[in-house]
């Protein structure tokens, strides 16, 4: 149970070369106590990187760990007292399944009385207590990971849990079931979580904070409906939402609107300090809607498909060289093979260089 | 087709039966004939081939004095020797293994890959190239004919063995094993003697079966480094020949020789066969 504040940090495995290549550019962030984050972005793209220089694995090029304001940096790892859980699981093969549990308070030297409360008190929630006493080998591979997962919680006081995704190897059912019980650790015991992910889903049901990584850049860090509503960049856009954000190059026409094949569509942003002609208007497709009576924003498009997704329909449809998606509930009629979509002003992004204004 | 299969599944299974058993039963009759029935042709069945006495055994145990070339001091020698040299061996081998699995050395060119190689690269020379070095070494440390100067020597021969079966064995072993543990709050000493060795029984298994082996059955070594103060089995073995061949004796102490190989293979097919050693590591 720390504040973790990382500070400048940025780390490249080579960095005695002339050429670095940085796995991480440089960054600042405070992971405040007690909350849920979620780090997402592509594979390669740093997460791992930035958990391992959290728990100590890896020590950073440049920049400076404190957790509560006590520089960490030089602490070796097991000094930390952080816990990790890996992508794969992780166990104490020669130990059985109570023993795996409790090594990591046995380490710490936790009374023996303590030392079972914890455990049985995990094995409950992980729905390991009939186990414990099984060799820890024996145990099928998602079992396992509940294994590396609940030495992770076994301590009460650890600064954070960071959880390199933890569920890969899971079960859909489980897994659901599995993030609710963290997210009630959580609450009952608060402790900051870490969770690292390349499923969005998983991250926005998760955390109350994303972090959104790429290429070795923190692209942007906020809540998932900061994420979902006003990405910083069109790669957050792209990245988050089922289907991705809408994004159109256009052409600014006044200093509000812009246009993109001939439809002038208000925005809420003032695009009068313009530096380049790169702009691109983004919209979510849950924000585009069949017109109705609005007499502005519209655009005409040709439905191309519409697919009957369960619980809402999504219309694919051209514009010109445009394609747009538009999700609409199941009940929504489409009359014909024309219809007229309407964008509302004040859900637009327009990103300049692919950087949000 | 099926029967066929079958067939010469078992055939091939009798032929390398009698192959490997063939010898010992040799061996285990001869022991127990006299010079008669040995020079008298071909008998297999005791009491009625041939009649069984213990003469062949006697000589093994009984003192040079009264005949006999008494081998039990060879034989806890070999016993003591071979055992201290493995132990030694398994020990420093390991601990170099992991290190050079887990750590990365460079000097100049040399990296880990080559620092592995050098130590396999020992068992590559013919071992009459080692001989007089080890010879003038030994002598030059007043070990020669003593047990420490053998132990020396077979820790020299032996832990190359160790170090390579043991580094692949490691580079098996997955390093998250070893940041849970750290991460857990092991040190790195805690971290490779509570989880990492644990891990690594069946590598330890077959590391200390191949030095036990070939500590064992060394002959060359132990014939040019030890004059009388000191012998080995496989010295005083071949010491029992003379210009009328004892092959009573002979095969007597053949058995009495392979008797710890043999005991060690049934212990590591029984734990193999538990399922032990197999599924240890994901």
């Amino acid at each position: 149970m720390a504040k973790i504040d990382l500070s400048n940090i940025s780390h490249s495995y080579n960095p005695n070369d002339p050429n670095p290549v940085y796995a991480l550019n440089p960054f600042s962030m405070t992971w405040e106590n007690g909350n849920r984050y979620a780090i997402l972005g592509p594979s390669g793209c740093g997460k791992t990187t930035m958990l391992n220089i959290v728990s100590g694995l890896v020590r950073p090029s440049a920049g400076r760990i404190l957790f509560d304001n006590k520089d960490v940096t030089d602490l070796k790892t097991e000094d930390r007292n952080i816990a990790q859980v890996f992508q794969f699981p992780v166990i104490y093969n020669t130990m059985t399944v109570y023993e795996n549990l409790a090594f990591p308070l046995k380490c710490r030297d936790f009374s023996k009385s303590k030392t079972d409360e914890r455990v049985n008190s995990v094995a409950e929630t992980l729905n390991l207590k009939s186990f414990l006493n099984s060799p820890a080998r024996k145990l099928t591979a998602d079992q396992k990971q509940l294994i590396s997962l609940g030495r992770g919680l076994v301590r009460e006081d650890v600064a954070a849990v960071l959880m390199d995704e933890p569920l890969t190897v899971i079960d859909p059912d489980l897994k659901f079931r599995l993030r609710r019980n963290l997210k009630e650790i959580n609450e009952q015991y608060k402790t900051t979580l870490v969770y690292v992910t390349h499923d969005q889903n998983e991250a926005m049901t998760f955390a109350d904070n994303i972090i959104v990584m790429s290429e070795g850049e923190v692209v942007q860090t906020g809540s998932p409906k900061e994420l979902f509503e006003r990405p910083n960049t069109t790669f957050v856009g792209y990245f988050i939402g089922s289907p991705a954000m809408n994004l159109f190059e256009s052409e600014v026409s006044s200093n509000d609107s812009v246009k993109i094949n001939n439809n002038l569509i208000k925005t809420r942003t003032n695009l009068s300090n313009l530096k380049t002609k790169n702009i691109k208007l983004g919209i979510r497709s849950e924000f585009i809607k069949i017109a109705q009576n609005q007499n502005e924003n519209l655009i005409d498009v040709n439905v191309e498909k519409v697919e009957d997704l369960g619980n809402y329909k999504l219309i694919t449809a051209k514009m010109g060289n445009f394609t747009i998606k538009s999700k609409v509930t199941r009940e929504t009629e489409i009359p014909n093979q024309n219809v007229k979509l309407h964008i509302p002003a004040e859900k637009c992004c327009v990103y300049e260089d692919n950087k949000l204004i | 087709m099926n029967k066929l299969y079958i067939f010469l599944k078992y055939f091939f299974i009798v032929v390398w039966t009698v192959f490997v058993v063939a010898p010992f039963l040799w061996a285990l009759t001869t022991s127990f004939k006299d010079f008669q029935s040995v020079n008298g042709g071909v008998t297999y069945i005791p009491w009625v081939d041939f009649e069984p006495n213990l003469e062949g055994w006697k000589v093994l145990i009984k003192s040079p004095a009264k005949g006999g070339v008494d081998i039990i001091e060879p034989y806890f020698n070999s016993l003591f020797v071979t055992c201290t040299a493995s132990l030694i061996s398994i020990i420093l081998g390991t601990l170099s293994a992991y290190a050079l699995s887990r750590y990365t050395f460079k000097a100049g060119f040399v990296k880990n890959n080559d620092i592995t190689f050098f130590f396999i690269s020992q068992r590559i020379m013919p071992p009459i190239v080692l001989s007089i070095p080890f010879f003038l070494f030994l002598s030059s440390i007043n070990l020669l004919d003593s047990l420490t100067g053998l132990i020396v020597v077979y820790i020299v021969l032996l832990m190359p063995i160790a170090v390579w079966i043991m580094v692949d064995f490691f580079n098996k072993v997955p390093r998250e094993i070893d940041e849970t543990a750290l991460i857990d709050g092991c040190n790195p000493y805690q971290a490779f003697l509570k989880v990492v060795l644990p891990n690594s029984i069946p590598g330890l298994i077959v590391a200390g079966m191949f030095c036990i082996i070939f500590g064992w059955i060394d002959f060359f070594f132990a014939f040019i480094l030890t004059f009388t103060e000191v012998q080995l089995l496989p010295v005083k073995i071949v010491a029992l020949n003379s210009s009328v061949t004892p092959w009573w004796s002979l095969s007597a102490s053949a058995l009495v020789s392979v008797a710890p190989l043999i005991i060690v293979a049934f212990i590591v097919e029984r734990y193999l066969s538990k399922g032990n050693l197999s599924g240890a590591i994901k």
